[in-house]
């Protein structure tokens, strides 16, 4: 019944923001020869600054309470509660933007291209997370991205995703980290923020494209564990590196585990690490060889993924509306395609050569080319340090929460035994006090 | 016991209760879902139809403008268009708030309801922790190797698809003709800029229409037309229409033969008034032009047409009848991709007057200029003026320059009067326009706004031309009128050089080619004179058939539209028999 009314009510969203979104088209004015003055259109005024930093002092309270409540409280309702703030918040009142994720770009085009500025809030959402994640975990995607709470909050009958599986998926996310560089880095595009899942949700209306997108993902996000957050988001990728050497971070069991294995039960991200067991001799000699071969394979794979990410620099480029341009025009004056676009038929209005035109997206593509060299180097190195780190043996005793992967959305303290040992100790201390 | 029995169904209770909000919320989400998915139809569906049909009254309003019942049904219906729309937006905005209200709730319930009957966990136990582990890792390392394999199937994919290679640019794919392009043709009417002047100097001076000699061939022209042929390369162009059918014709330099015939669909409302257009004028009176990649038409009716060199139709479109009183006849002009149309109609107080800037390509208006001006008859010409382009205009009462790209003007000077129609011309640094009847003015073409006091260098008050447009060679400028008198005038000055009385009738426009100048009677007697200080007839050449239209010049030919044929003047090459395709 409950996936029933899921399924129902997704579609319902879907096809309500639809109608929404496709009811951004002009209307022209009336016709009337009533001697009646059409107003001149005004333009809203710019959001107060004031509020920027209103988000960022918002971001980082929530940062702050995140933290506490993941490492000091542990407790999963708290951080439920911060969750759905968040997802208010960040997502339907600040409808999506600013964000973290998102920022990443802005953040490289300003690395790349001096000329833009870029605003001090946007470095300060790029920066805070990730300060607070070398400190204190992944403490923003747990309470704070309001992409996260989204799919935490329809995540109804979660099932657990293969680890094998798993593992190749995750690589996604970073392939799209480098892809959205490249492009903010050449200035073509925002594609964090163009395919952003769940940004027409928030707005109540959007691309056609994205809103069945989001459908998709929040679809899947009933049964799996936030999956734009596993396989996909960019900034998690980030996120996870800095999570990897940070200084505090989830503790499942408060002291001794007892090896019930509920909290790997309860995690709906696959995120808990079972202890390891002892290896045989013989697994020990095959690890070694293959470790080698893979440390072998691991630049081999570095320059082809360079290579092939340069072979692909005149697709690529297409992301870039000058070469797209470029590319229409040629078409249109080779008369390879009939008719105009709306670009060409402004850029011809312009008198521009047409030779300058194509000059420019020359240019851009070969950026594109030495781009792609460290785009597909990029791919190569990740895959082969997953490989290396798919042959380490690696020494867990207890069951632990993965530093990397753990979005500290504190599902497995209230399974934990001992964490309940431990709060009623803290409950019968306080009684006796009083 | 008896506490836990009521905790029990206390939470069976309230889990009914969640259950139940879960289902009606959902059914909620149906219900609005279905009245969305009507609203949307009726918004995205029916809505298009009724504008369409909207539109269809707009249109026959266009040639009924005094039909009230008409304009009072196309009111009404464009009230109830807007209302539903309104309406319909409002109903999915607001619906759109149900349903994400409705999702929530839905959410809770559900999510309460799971929070209730939450399956105790069960930890499955793996007999052998080790190969288990290491299985794992195995099976994750495939994983990642199928990631590489579907990356590198995708990269190869990317890598394989056809991409446009800028760098095979050539002067074949080049959008628009160079400027030694269109020097060596003669792409619209009198020829690059309009000037009437040929680049060639061998440019025959000599034929006989009895014997033959110096006609390389004659054509039947299908259908009649007034406007001059066009030449691009081995191509020659020239239109026809009747009140009924419009075309266009593509000849073979070479041979005359009738390579291809394209027609013109006119797309004016069936129910508009017929169009009357005098005799004189005709039904194609406005000459084509070409950019050697494609060939434009435009007729009277407000008919434009593309055609490429094979005869295929680009694009056609209707500009709205002109209400020109004698009919339509200013030619077209080109610059770049832009077509570019002097659409001068009704009188000055009409405010109907303007230039259109076509985008060759497509057809779409890249720009649309209003012009203080009366219905005129002259041809635009675009000139290159100190490194800039200038696409010049004259009708009551304005000489107009404006930008080719976007039709800003850039200087008008107050000099016309009367039925406007001797083209201007550029040479010798000044714009030359002939007021009919009055007086030739020669304008220096600098300065932004209005620089009639300025800008006018001189004006010779003589008979001027009420058709004929005028030519120079840079130092002399020649007009010529209908009834055969010929003036030159030094260009610098505007002093008397000569005048002769050729007495003869002339519509067509003289042309110079070298040191000869070209004068086309009405009759068809092209009389061949020297270019110079005073009248000295070369040559005189009989076509024997009535000629209105200006010749065109090509590389040793002269191409002259009769009012039946086409012809081609020239000398053979060697072992090329002269045909008659007349049939």
């Amino acid at each position: 019944m409950v996936r029933l009314g899921f399924l129902i009510v997704s579609v319902a969203l879907l096809l309500s923001l639809c109608d929404g979104a496709s009811g951004v088209e002009r209307f022209p004015p009336p016709e009337f020869e009533s001697g009646y003055e059409l107003p001149s259109p005004t333009t809203p005024s710019p959001r107060q600054d004031i509020y920027e930093y209103v988000d960022t002092i918002v971001l980082l309270l929530a940062l702050v309470v995140g933290s506490y409540l993941v490492l000091k409280k542990r407790s999963r309702s708290a951080i439920f509660a911060l969750m759905i703030f968040s997802l208010l918040y960040f997502g339907f009142w600040r409808h999506g933007c600013i964000c973290s994720i998102g920022a990443i770009q802005n953040v490289t085009l300003s690395i790349f291209d001096h000329s833009y500025a870029i605003p001090v809030t946007v470095v300060l959402f790029f920066l805070l997370p990730l300060v607070f994640t070398l400190f204190f975990g992944r403490v923003f995607c747990a309470a704070v991205c309001p992409l996260g709470a989204m799919q935490d909050f329809v995540l109804l009958k979660p099932v657990s995703v293969p680890v094998w599986l798993e593992n190749g998926l995750r690589l996604f996310a970073y392939v799209y980290l480098g892809f959205a560089i490249l492009f903010a880095a050449t200035g073509s595009a925002f594609i964090i923020c163009r395919y952003d899942p769940f940004v027409s949700f928030f707005r109540l209306g959007g691309n056609i494209n994205i809103l069945i997108f989001g459908a998709c993902v929040l679809l899947v996000a009933v049964f799996v564990g936030r999956p734009y957050c596993r396989f996909l988001c960019p900034y998690g990728v980030i996120l996870r590196q800095f999570s990897r050497i940070s200084r505090r971070r989830v503790r499942i069991a408060p002291d001794e585990c007892i090896h019930c294995k509920l909290c790997a039960d309860a995690c709906p991200f696959g995120a808990i690490r079972e202890p390891t067991a002892e290896w045989t001799g013989r697994d020990y000699i095959v690890a070694k060889k293959r470790l080698a071969f893979l440390l072998v394979l691991l630049p081999v794979l570095i320059l082809a993924g360079g290579w092939a990410g340069a072979k692909i620099n005149n697709v690529t480029a297409r992301m870039h509306p000058m070469v797209r341009l470029a590319e229409r025009v040629y078409l249109e004056d080779t008369g390879e395609v009939e008719g105009t676009t709306d670009p060409s038929t402004a850029f011809r209005t312009t008198g521009r050569e047409t030779e300058d035109l194509y000059a420019e997206a020359s240019q851009i593509r070969e950026k594109f080319g030495f781009g792609g060299w460290l785009l597909g180097g990029f791919v190569g190195l990740v895959v082969g340090l997953k490989l290396v780190g798919l042959s380490v043996r690696r020494t867990r005793t207890d069951y632990e929460a993965d530093r990397a992967s753990c979005l500290a959305c504190g599902r497995c303290f209230e399974y934990c035994p001992q964490e309940h040992a431990r709060r009623k100790k803290s409950e019968q201390a306080f009684d006796q006090k009083r | 016991m008896n506490g836990t029995v009521q905790d029990s169904d206390k939470t069976r209770m309230w889990y009914r209760t969640a259950v139940a909000t879960a289902a009606v919320a959902a059914m909620f989400c149906l219900a609005i879902t279905v009245f969305m998915a009507l609203n949307f139809y009726k918004l995205h569906v029916l809505g298009p139809r009724r504008e369409n049909e909207l539109e269809a009254l707009k249109t026959k309003l266009r040639s009924r403008d005094d039909d009230e019942k008409l304009v009072e049904q196309i009111r009404q219906m464009d009230l109830s268009i807007r209302r539903t729309t309104v309406r319909g937006k409002d109903f999915s905005v607001r619906g759109g708030y149900l349903l994400f209200g409705s999702a929530v709730v839905f959410l809770v319930g559900a999510k309460y309801a799971g929070s209730l009957r939450k399956r105790m966990p069960g930890p499955q136990v793996s007999a052998d922790q080790r190969q288990e582990q290491l299985r794992q890792a195995q099976r994750s390392r495939w994983a990642v190797t199928a990631l590489v394999l579907v990356l590198g199937s995708g990269a190869v994919l990317l890598a394989l698809t056809p991409v446009v290679n800028f760098s095979g640019t050539s002067a074949e794919v080049r959008p628009y003709p160079s400027e030694e392009e269109v020097q060596a043709n003669w792409p619209c009417f009198r020829g690059p800029a309009g000037s009437g002047v040929s680049a060639y100097a061998n440019v025959p001076s000599k034929w006989d229409p009895n014997t033959g000699e110096g006609i390389l061939w004659k054509s039947k022209v299908p259908l009649p037309g007034h406007n001059s042929p066009i030449v691009w390369g081995d191509r020659v162009f020239v239109s026809g229409a009747t009140k009924d059918t419009r075309e266009v014709y593509c000849y073979d330099a070479l041979s005359g033969a009738l390579l291809w015939t394209g027609t013109v669909a006119g797309s004016a409302p069936k129910d508009a008034e017929p169009l009357e257009i005098m005799e004189d004028t005709g039904y194609a009176a406005p000459t084509m032009a070409t950019d050697g990649r494609r060939t434009y038409a435009l007729f009277p009716t407000g008919d434009v047409g593309c055609f490429d060199f094979d005869g295929k139709q680009v694009w056609a479109r209707n500009l709205g009848i002109p209400d020109s009183p004698y009919g339509y006849a200013s030619s077209l002009a080109i610059y770049r991709n832009f077509l570019l149309i002097q659409y001068d109609q009704g009188g000055i107080e009409d405010e109907k007057s303007k230039v259109i800037a076509l985008d060759v390509f497509s057809g779409r208006t890249l720009w649309e200029t209003k012009r203080p001006v009366g219905s005129s008859w002259a041809s635009p010409i675009v000139a290159r003026i100190d490194g800039e382009y200038q696409f010049i205009t004259c009708a009551d009462p304005w000489v107009i320059a404006y930008d080719p790209t976007n039709g800003a003007e850039l200087w008008r000077v107050k000099c016309l009067s009367g039925d406007v129609a001797p083209s201007p011309i550029y040479s010798g640094g000044f714009v030359f326009a002939i007021e009919p009847y009055m007086r030739l003015v020669a304008i220096k073409p600098q300065g932004r706004g209005d620089i009639t006091e300025t800008g006018i260098t001189w004006g010779v008050e003589d008979p001027a031309p009420d058709i004929c447009s005028p030519v120079s060679n840079g130092e002399l400028v020649y007009m010529l009128t209908t009834e055969g008198f010929l003036c030159c005038y030094q260009a610098s000055d505007g002093s008397r050089v000569f005048e002769k009385e050729l007495e003869m009738m002339f519509l067509a426009s003289p042309s110079i080619a070298d040191d000869r100048m070209y004068l086309l009677s009405r009759k068809g007697v092209m009389l061949i004179s020297e270019v110079g200080p005073e009248y000295k007839e070369l040559a005189r050449c009989a076509l024997g058939e009535k000629c209105l239209a200006s010749p065109a010049f090509a590389d040793g030919r002269i191409y002259i539209r009769a009012v039946e044929h086409l012809y081609c003047i020239g000398e053979p090459s060697p072992g090329e028999p002269v045909q008659d395709t007349d049939g």
